[in-house]
């Protein structure tokens, strides 16, 4: 009953971890960005990671915490997750990620979060330590209504903390496009999708524009003008502060959605793509980093080589591409590094792969001065595990978010505890 | 003119109908009356035939001189045209003898220069030394080919399109209820005479169809019709000719699953067999036996012992076939798309099977930057050579229309085939003896031969060329023109010759 | 394309069916008898022997596993690939006359991509739409063979049950549809209660039937009623019952019913609160096939933990872990890992949970699930520890034949797409 002990020790390290001031010590630090150490420390001050050293001495006083046959990561970061809007997906009463209306950039993901969600001590006690969540309907149509297009802004949380102002690391970490798609399979009636397509593709150059216009009128101070929440919402996104995080699957849904944003001139992030087609160059010259989904997942078409999703992550690679991975599913945000992993099997660089779930996804979510890595100066977001946090048997022993140590227990350990126990 | 006549006709059929219909429970006095009744009308048609045979100069003479043009038969006086195309015995009854012909007769070689000799709606002799009887019209036939009349494997021609008595909307609440089941319909009571795609087919050169109610799951019995004739009666060569099957679902209840409607027809077949043994018994010694509850579907089912099954996958037909053979019917397969790939299980089945002339093709209105899969586009490749592996493999097949009914798209679906490979006797066979072999009335139908019914197809060129044209056909020995393409080569506008007669 | 991949399958089968092969330089992950490094030796489809040091007899194929693992075909306890049509006969309560044997398809490409995830075996079910589902059967992932070749000979046939949300749903439904019975969890016990009923009274017209006749009396036999054949089967032990489950309540309703009737549960499916009822579980001897972590996707999936499957296997259930699922069906290895990670099960625990614990589920455990001289040689090549998450299937072998070579597949790829694009110039050009 190994675990059992753990949990025990985890939750003495609970009671005492209400400081975020500490030494880690006697742990192999991996910090992404540097050179890994063999046997190092980590100086922890304020919740910052204030030094990382081969040997630190404490000063008198300071906590130490014994990381022996440990390793040291930055903790991990999942680039796309509804986490803290849906509870139980198939609950409508507990899902709060899609939202009426197609165009919505006013929407903020991170005012409707549930801090208590039991979705985040299951996800951390896995290393997860940030999340990207943000509101998505996937761009169905409600019955009656228009595909939603801008569902709005989506923000990267913390994994821990006690209201969602707390949780914030980003508030507003990119807008969340869903690129109109035509149709995948081959039924008839593709002329009416391609005209729809098309005029939806309008429809979105013109709420861009209108977006301008009201720019041009609030800088002008234009008589008689109206504040209006959606074009303040689109403001940080003309100027090129905040990302465009745009959902597109298909190739050619991918090569549209990199011409608007060109022509656009907003910054693109692109999210969830299925294949690459000949795209690849293109998000690579355009620098626009993607965010991939489970690697873990079916070919797109029948057709497709049996491994095209494994491999889909090293082709990116191959192509130059800045990428991180999301799991676009609450339920398995924990498995996040596995999809790394297979990744890695399916040729991506194993460097690459941990980078994708750790200072990729800071950088592309413009945090990168803050998580992502174990560098100086950063907030001490750390998970100690028995080895490769990509593989499933490793375990995290410790957890770290700015700098507090977190209970490792979850909704699934509480209810392991209890049931063990039921005579 | 041709009003008075519609008229006529309209007036006949209805008291035709109304005393059909009430004959098995009219008095014998009731039934005398009703039968004399149609012996004066027959009387008064045929004297209305003799007269206008009397007075038709075309028809009067018959002999070497007439026609010398083969189209000259055209211009038969207007008065002809009602007769004939109402009275059928008039032209059937009438000898023609098309001489010095290619005659085709697909159950033996091929005559070069041969006379096939017509007479009451039957062949009376073929062969190269046949002389011309004393009596007959005679069509010289130098430069035409002349076939057995193109039958169609399965086809709804003549059906009406809203013959769905239980055709599947509402299913049932299980197999007992037997949704989407007509076992008892039978296409020969259902034939629409009027129906515009008979007069269409003909202009293809088909003369007979086997023709299938084909909505619901059992859709009802086939029959072989002649696909002319004034009344449905006319048509029938065969009423009874087999079940036509889908795999289909119900829109709700059951069943909703492929799974749901194999279940059921077993279980259907299950209580067939036994519904069989206990009105035996009960025939036997109906005292202290509770007498079977009438089951007018199992009735249905038990009329008619063979199935057509529906196959287009390779998976399908070898479905297909294990669940014939488990249900001990006979089975013919319809479909066949994939027939191509799936020889080896067709050849040791050795049952014949059907094959869609609606080749698959690519959607009108598809998006072109999504290539479908590699399985689907070998399947449009190569599902019209499935004719030609057939032959091949010496597996008895026969086409069937699948839904199209212009003549330009069944000869252009018939030229795929042979452009995959399929000989063109082998073509001819499959629209005509194959068919008839394969329900069992080569007997009286699909070749050319002594005593089978005069169903023809007078081509010039051979049939299925490109620049051939299809002369005229003969059903029951009448005889039907085709007037000449009206539209461009090429061009998709309605084929609707004026097949009939002038 | 699917049918160059089977040719090439054939092709391989060809050269390798029906003749001797070893297996070198691996290490054997056996599950029934521990760890060795060495080779297994195949012979007409079976396993020969297993040892450090096995000499090729003549003629043998020889296969370098290059320093890799070999262990036993994953079993999957509970998928619907292969089916062709709707997986569900939803229209009535009781669809225990319907059959998946009947609509096995063959040419399914999730089967190939199975096999490439390892997996030689499988039990496709019937969906859970029916307190009292449709009948099951057992498949070997045989690509490119017929589906009656697919089906595993001698493997007892099974009838699916389902509790909880999905056959309620139809009690609710959404729109316009007609609600079906039942509505409630209260509705579904008394549906199967009721089933049972019929079942019983069929049985007994039958035995009364089938006594008659021994005795030399002439009758007419009662109606064979698929519905009730299925059950009856039930009844006598002859079929196997797998039921989709999730909450502690309904399994223990289950259980119940299922004693009261006198028939057994062989295996509960998901069973995902299995974990508060693993006494019970045990004590009925009912089998457990699960996920290994999903959760949270509804209600009565709250309260599923991953370490389901570890406790029920220490109260002494018989666990193993399946998929239900096209995509996870190709990466059972490492969902096996989980339940060294939660619940701390041993690597041959975990590896038993996909291999011989379903066999034994699925009553084939003579034939399949572990590597053992007699049993079938369904194996998988792995060039890692199967248990990482980098590991990649090397070959996968079905009774000795390779049905999955990763070389020869990554070889085929192009080739494929230039015969996809030949079709495609073909259709494209006017004839």
């Amino acid at each position: 009953m190994r675990p059992l002990t753990v949990f025990a020790i985890f939750s003495a390290a609970v009671w005492a971890g209400d400081t975020d001031t500490f030494l880690l010590r006697n742990v192999d630090v991996y910090a992404v960005v540097n050179a890994s150490i063999k046997d190092g420390a980590i100086l922890v001050v304020d919740g910052k990671i204030a030094e990382i050293g081969s040997k630190i001495v404490p000063s008198k006083g300071l906590r130490i915490i014994d990381g022996k046959g440990l390793r040291a990561y930055p903790g991990m970061i999942d680039s796309g997750t509804e986490l803290g809007l849906a509870e139980v997906s198939d609950v409508r009463a507990t899902v709060d990620t899609a939202e009426l209306g197609v165009f919505m950039p006013q929407l903020r993901a991170l005012v409707a979060v549930n801090a208590e969600s039991e979705h985040f001590p299951v996800a951390r006690a896995n290393g997860i330590t940030s999340v990207l969540t943000f509101p998505s309907s996937n761009g169905n149509a409600r019955p009656g209504g228009e595909r939603q297009i801008i569902s709005g802004q989506a923000a990267l949380i913390h994994m821990d903390g006690w209201t969602w102002e707390e949780l914030a690391v980003n508030r507003s970490a990119a807008l969340h496009l869903i690129f109109p798609s035509l149709p995948a399979n081959q039924a008839s009636g593709y002329a009416e999708a391609k005209r729809v397509y098309d005029r939806e593709l309008q429809q979105i150059d013109d709420f861009f524009d209108q977006a301008r216009r009201y720019r041009i009128a609030k800088v002008g101070g234009a008589p008689g003008f109206k504040t209006d929440l959606k074009m303040e919402a689109m403001l940080p996104v003309l100027e090129g502060k905040l990302p465009v995080a745009i959902s597109a699957a298909r190739e050619q849904a991918i090569r549209d959605a990199i011409q608007f944003a060109g022509r656009q001139q907003v910054r693109m992030v692109l999210l969830h793509p299925r294949e690459w087609g000949k795209t690849a160059p293109e998000l690579k010259a355009r620098n626009i980093p993607v965010i991939l989904g489970p690697t873990l997942d079916l070919p797109l078409n029948e057709d497709d080589a049996y491994d095209s999703s494994f491999t889909l992550p090293a082709e990116a690679f191959r192509a130059g591409l800045k990428i991180a991975f999301g799991t676009f599913d609450n339920e398995f945000v924990r498995n996040l590094p596995y999809n790394a992993a297979t990744a890695v099997a399916y040729g991506l660089p194993y460097e690459e792969a941990l980078k994708a779930v750790t200072i990729n996804a800071a950088e592309i979510w413009g945090v990168r001065d803050q998580i992502g890595s174990i560098e100086k100066g950063k907030l001490a977001d750390l998970m100690l595990t028995t080895g490769d946090p990509l593989e499933t048997q490793t375990e995290v022993r410790m957890l770290f978010i700015k700098g507090k140590q977190v209970d490792l227990t979850n909704r699934h350990t509480r209810l392991y505890q209890k049931y063990l126990n039921r005579p | 003119m041709q009003r008075r006549q519609e008229r006529w006709k309209e007036r006949f059929t209805r008291v035709h109908e109304t005393l059909t219909n009430c004959l098995p429970k009219a008095s014998a006095r009731m039934q005398l009356l009703y039968l004399r009744h149609t012996e004066t009308m027959e009387r008064n048609r045929r004297r209305a035939v003799l007269a206008l045979l009397r007075n038709a100069p075309v028809l009067k003479s018959p002999g070497p001189q007439y026609p010398r043009r083969p189209f000259a038969g055209c211009i038969a006086v207007p008065a002809l045209c009602w007769v004939l195309g109402f009275g059928a015995f008039a032209s059937a009854q009438q000898a023609i003898a098309i001489r010095d012909a290619t005659v085709v007769t697909v159950s033996g070689p091929t005559l070069r220069k041969g006379t096939v000799v017509l007479r009451s709606g039957l062949i009376e002799a073929v062969g190269p030394e046949v002389a011309s009887p004393a009596d007959a019209w005679i069509i010289e036939g130098e430069g035409l080919n002349v076939y057995p009349g193109l039958i169609d494997g399965a086809s709804n021609w003549g059906m009406p399109q809203n013959l769905s008595p239980g055709g599947m909307g509402r299913g049932g609440r299980g197999p007992e209820d037997r949704p989407g089941a007509t076992t008892w319909v039978k296409a020969a009571d259902e034939l629409q005479p009027s129906d515009p795609r008979l007069e269409r087919a003909r202009s293809a050169g088909f003369t007979t169809a086997a023709v299938f109610p084909m909505r619901g799951i059992f859709c009802g019995q086939g029959s072989i019709v002649n696909l002319a004739g004034e009344r449905a009666g006319d048509m029938v060569l065969a009423p009874r000719i087999g079940q036509f099957l889908t795999m289909s679902q119900a829109a709700s209840g059951f069943p909703a699953a492929l799974m749901g409607t194999i279940a059921y027809i077993r279980q259907v077949y299950l209580d067939a067999g036994r519904y069989a043994a206990l009105k035996e018994a009960y025939q036997r010694e109906p005292r202290g036996i509770r007498r079977p509850d009438y089951d007018r579907a199992l009735e249905g089912v038990l009329e008619s012992k063979r199935i057509l099954l529906p196959a287009n996958r390779r998976v399908e037909i070898d479905r297909m076939q294990n669940f014939a053979a488990e249900l001990g019917q006979p089975a013919i397969l319809y479909g066949m798309q994939e027939g191509y790939r799936s020889i080896d299980l067709l050849k040791k089945a050795g049952a014949p099977v059907l094959v869609n002339l609606r080749w698959p093709e690519r959607g009108p209105d598809t998006n072109p930057d999504q290539p479908e899969n590699a399985r689907v586009l070998e399947m449009r490749d190569r599902a019209p050579s499935t004719a030609a592996e057939l032959a091949k493999a010496k597996v008895k097949f026969a086409f069937y229309s699948g839904g199209l009914d212009q003549p330009r798209d069944l000869q252009k679906a018939i030229k795929k085939a042979i452009g995959a490979g399929l000989p063109r006797s082998e073509a001819v066979r499959a629209l005509t003896l194959a068919p008839a072999e394969i329900y069992g009335v080569a007997d009286r139908l699909g070749s050319i031969d002594k005593g089978k019914i005069a169903n023809l197809v007078v081509t010039r060129g051979e049939l299925f060329d490109d620049n051939t044209r299809i002369e005229m056909v003969f059903v029951d020995g009448k005889r039907f023109l085709t007037a000449p393409e009206t539209t461009a080569p090429g061009g998709r506008g309605p084929v609707t010759n004026r097949g009939n007669e002038r | 394309m699917k049918r160059l991949l089977s040719i090439a399958a054939l092709c391989l089968a060809a050269r390798l069916g029906a003749q001797t092969i070893l297996i070198r330089n691996a290490t054997v992950l056996t599950v029934s008898k521990g760890s060795l490094k060495g080779s297994v030796l195949v012979r007409d489809g079976k396993i020969a022997e297993v040892g450090e040091q096995i000499q090729a007899p003549a003629g043998t194929d020889v296969i370098d596993a290059r320093g890799g693992f070999v262990m036993p075909g994953i079993i999957d306890c509970h998928t619907h690939i292969a089916v062709d049509g709707n997986v569900n006969e939803s229209s009535v309560s009781v669809s225990s006359m319907v059959n998946i044997k009947d609509v096995i398809d063959p040419e399914d490409i999730n089967i190939y991509r199975a096999v490439a995830g390892g997996v030689t075996t499988a039990n496709v079910l019937h969906g859970s739409s029916n307190a009292v589902g449709g009948q099951t059967v057992v498949v070997k992932l045989r690509w490119g063979r017929s589906a009656g070749e697919m089906i595993f000979a001698g493997a007892t046939p099974g009838l699916k049950f389902a509790l909880g949300e999905n056959p309620k749903r139809s009690g609710s439904p959404v729109g316009n549809a007609a609600a079906r019975y039942p509505a409630t969890r209260m509705g579904i016990e008394d549906t199967i209660r009721d089933a049972f009923i019929e079942a019983k009274a069929y049985k007994a017209e039958w035995d009364a039937y089938n006594a008659a006749v021994s005795n030399g009396e002439h009758r007419m036999p009662p109606r064979k009623d698929l519905k009730l054949e299925s059950l009856k089967e039930v009844l006598e032990g002859k079929r196997y019952v797998h039921a989709h489950s999730y909450r502690a309540d309904e399994i223990l309703m289950l259980l119940r019913v299922a004693d009261e009737y006198g028939f057994k549960i062989r295996t509960l499916q998901h069973a995902l609160e299995g974990y508060k009822v693993a006494k019970e579980i045990a004590a009925h001897g009912a089998g457990v096939s699960t996920f290994s972590d999903w959760w949270s996707y509804k209600v009565e999936a709250f309260d599923a933990i991953p370490f389901n499957a570890a406790i029920l296997q220490n109260k002494g259930v018989l666990v193993s872990l399946h998929s239900d699922d096209a995509e996870l069906m190709r990466h059972l290895n490492t969902e096996a890992a989980k339940v060294m990670k939660y619940g701390g099960l041993s690597e041959t625990d975990a590896l038993a949970m996909i291999t011989l614990n379903p066999a034994k589920q699925l009553g084939i455990d003579n034939r399949v699930g572990s590597i053992e001289p007699g049993k079938d040689a369904d194996l998988v090549i792995y060039d890692k520890h199967p248990l990482s998450n980098y590991a990649k299937v090397q070959k996968v072998l079905i009774d000795g034949t390779i049905y999955f070579d990763r070389d020869t597949e990554v070889n085929a790829q192009p080739l494929r797409a230039a015969e996809k694009q030949k079709l495609l110039d073909k259709e494209k050009t006017p004839k």
